[in-house]
């Protein structure tokens, strides 16, 4: 169905353009006063020197990707491949790995021995930050892919996407693992439990 | 045939069917996790639980809500029994959908995952596991446990290939019955009982027989993960391809599983197939996938003196077409492959009797190694019997063919595939053999082996997983494969790259295509079953 859209009725003041044109000059030369010689706090520029002067972006703005920490800096990610199931543009390849035998971790989880982003390819839909079970990959830096002229640049590893901070400076994942073998770690064992 | 009626509809059984069993040849599947086509059955997972209707019915005194009384009435139920233990009756109304199977798989399911991790992203059997399955199809609610679940040992080491998961696993006793019905080597029992439940090896045993991982395969969850695969792939990524296995001459059916964005072959799953392999296979023949990419030769070797160079595909041609073109008619030693498929063995021939006058026919053969009365046969050739019928005579061994070469009867050789069952030394003579002109040992192969290392001329050719072709197995069943990945580089099948260098020298065969081949190819063979095109859903 087509919408109607409302147009509204031009008046006779408004086709001469003449008083129209006033109000306008009048704004322009009232924001030039106001904005050359009043106080600091009280000027309005709608405009920034953008080089120089970098506006902060929104807090969901999606830019490069980081691989988030545990406390004990080894990547939150536990290789599950679900970010390249999700990503539509195939920029992201992981070889899983696992712990070594004797390792608190091994058999509970997996790690990523090899984390390859191709920020090239990537087209920051963030979806592979929806669908992370884990809180290890996420978009929030808040700043883009740096420009180069060289591809290779743009191939991020496992080492440059954990050298990334969050936009608040943090490494370490909101979503922490209660580690096999901590005080922290919930539930009953074979060996002491309580059934 | 006798029917019974299945939720409404005619379901045709054999004496001594179960109600599951029935619907499986049908296509129709009852939710069962237990129950398996080729073991015994144990009843014990409860998901298959359906009503049965007969004229009296066995019903429960139940106590039930009546929502408008608020209070508990006395009320009736059908007794639930499970699809894999009862025998299909003629005239039998089976519900596996009414409402009340309906909640009891249902609760079924939310039994099976109390205690279960729900460790989906790092588990390799997501995607192809029933309990993401039945997940979806059976159950509506969230678990209402809301205490910790009971952990249990997990990543423990079974063997040499299997690692077990007892957090992830619903004993289903699967894997115990496969080791003492099929593999007849009982090394798995269970131990403790409820939610402490676990499988264990036999103490002083590992689970080391030669069909272990079978019980990965068997396993509908999570809780056996085969070495071997863990962690290297995600299935979902995965394409099938109908294969046969190309360990030894049973010739058992299988999937190549392959991921086609990176071209390579991944693992092996047996196919079904009631006249070869039913649902089995063995370690090794699981294995043989490795050889798919392990050892390959991609380029081309010629040996020039006593030095071997790696040269393009091309080159590889040119050097064997001016190696097989001035050879003296007769004096040319053809060696099939026992290993090769029917086709490539049926060029072979054509192309050597035809164009190049070969009379001359040898068999190369790896050496037999043990089979079993399970599966495994004594010869280790897939295709030994397609080459043999091929063959226009019946062909010399190679021990043979080097005493034939030391005579002088035969001065060049025109070989088809690596293995041999005779040693380096044994085929010294092929390996005296000049790198140009008339006398050289030119080899078609895909991986390195003796007869490479024999050889003046290699070409590369494409391995079973990157063609389509014909082996014919010990019983005589002719059963075709189709390819699952691309070869690397220009390489091509063994029966096109032998047109190719029949091309160079002259001889322009009938043969553009795989089916021209497979018309052409001798009536003694018997009709190939054609393979699947995909697994089913």
């Amino acid at each position: 169905m087509a919408y109607k859209i409302h147009k509204p009725a031009r008046t006779l003041s408004d086709q001469s353009y003449v008083p129209e044109a006033a109000k306008g000059l009048a704004l322009t030369i009232r924001r030039f006063f106001k904005n050359t010689f009043s106080k600091e706090e009280n000027k309005v520029i709608a405009t920034c020197q953008y080089p120089d002067e970098v506006r902060d972006y929104p807090e969901r703005f999606r830019g490069v990707h980081r691989l988030t920490h545990r406390t004990d800096g080894s990547p939150r990610c536990v290789a599950c491949l679900c970010c390249s199931t999700a990503c539509p543009a195939q920029c992201i390849y992981i070889e899983p790995a696992e712990y070594e035998p004797g390792d608190a971790r091994y058999g509970y989880e997996r790690y990523p021995k090899v984390f390859v982003i191709d920020e090239l390819r990537c087209i920051f839909c963030g979806f592979c930050v929806e669908a992370c079970p884990c809180d290890a990959i996420r978009m929030d830096t808040g700043v883009h892919v740096p420009a180069s002229f060289d591809r290779a640049h743009f191939i991020f590893d496992k080492e440059t996407l954990m050298s990334i901070p969050g936009k608040d400076g943090t490494y370490v994942t909101a979503n922490p693992r209660h580690e096999p073998g901590d005080p922290t770690h919930p539930g009953v064992t074979r060996e002491a439990g309580h059934h | 045939m006798s029917t019974f009626k299945l939720d409404g509809q005619d379901v045709p059984f054999e004496p001594g069917d179960t109600i599951i069993r029935a619907a499986w040849r049908q296509g129709i599947e009852i939710p069962h996790y237990c129950w398996h086509p080729g073991l015994s059955v144990a009843a014990n997972c409860r998901m298959c639980l359906v009503e049965i209707r007969v004229e009296r019915p066995m019903a429960l005194p139940i106590l039930a809500w009546d929502d408008k009384k608020k209070q508990y009435v006395s009320a009736t139920k059908p007794k639930l029994q499970p699809a894999c233990q009862v025998m299909a009756q003629a005239d039998m109304q089976v519900f596996a959908k009414s409402e009340q199977a309906l909640k009891a798989q249902e609760s079924t399911q939310e039994f099976l995952l109390l205690n279960h991790p729900v460790d989906c992203p790092i588990c390799d059997q997501a995607g192809e596991c029933k309990l993401q399955d039945y997940w979806l199809t059976s159950q509506t609610k969230l678990k209402r446990k809301r205490t910790e679940p009971v952990h249990k040992p997990k990543g423990v080491v079974f063997g040499p290939t299997i690692v077990y998961d007892a957090e992830r696993c619903i004993m289903c006793t699967r894997c115990i019955r496969f080791c003492e019905e099929v593999a007849k080597d009982p090394v798995l029992d269970m131990r403790e009982r409820g939610n402490t439940n676990e499988i264990v090896v036999s103490p002083g045993r590992e689970l080391d027989n030669d069909y272990t991982l079978m019980t990965e395969h068997v396993c509908p969850v999570g809780a056996l993960t085969s070495k071997d695969f863990r962690f290297k792939a995600r299935v979902w990524f995965l394409k099938s391809a109908p294969g046969v296995c190309t360990g030894c001459a049973t010739g058992c059916n299988t999937w190549v599983d392959f991921d086609p964005r990176y071209q390579r072959v991944y693992r092996l799953r047996p196919r079904d197939n009631a006249a070869v392999n039913q649902y089995w296979m063995c370690d090794d023949g699981m294995m043989t996938y490795k050889r798919f990419h392990e050892d390959r030769i991609v380029a081309g070797r010629v040996r020039d003196g006593g030095r071997v160079a790696e040269v393009s595909r091309e080159d590889a041609l040119d050097a064997a077409a001016a190696a097989l073109g001035g050879v003296a008619p007769g004096k040319l030693a053809v060696v099939l492959g026992a290993q090769a498929s029917s086709e490539d063995n049926y060029v072979l021939v054509r192309f050597a009797r035809e164009h190049l006058g070969a009379e001359r026919f040898y068999l190369a053969a790896k050496a037999a190694w043990k089979g079993d009365d399970i599966l495994r046969h004594p010869d280790a050739n897939p295709n030994r019997a397609g080459a043999l019928r091929v063959a226009p005579t019946a062909p010399a061994t190679l021990t043979e063919l080097a005493s034939d070469l030391e005579s002088g009867a035969v001065t060049a050789v025109l070989s088809l595939g690596s293995d041999a069952d005779v040693t380096e030394a044994d085929l010294a003579p092929l390996s005296r053999l000049g790198a140009a002109g008339a006398g050289a040992h030119v080899n078609l192969a895909v991986n390195a082996g003796p007869l490479t290392s024999a050889a003046s001329v290699v070409v590369p050719v494409a391995s079973v997983a990157e063609s389509s072709g014909t082996f014919v197995n010990a019983k005589g069943v002719a059963q075709q494969f189709r390819k699952a990945v691309s070869a690397p580089g220009t390489i091509q099948p063994a029966w096109h790259t032998l047109i190719e260098i029949g091309r160079l020298l002259g001889w322009s065969p009938d043969l553009a295509r795989l089916a021209d081949v497979r018309s052409a190819m001798p009536k003694a063979l018997p009709e190939a079953s054609e393979a699947p095109a995909a697994p089913p859903a």
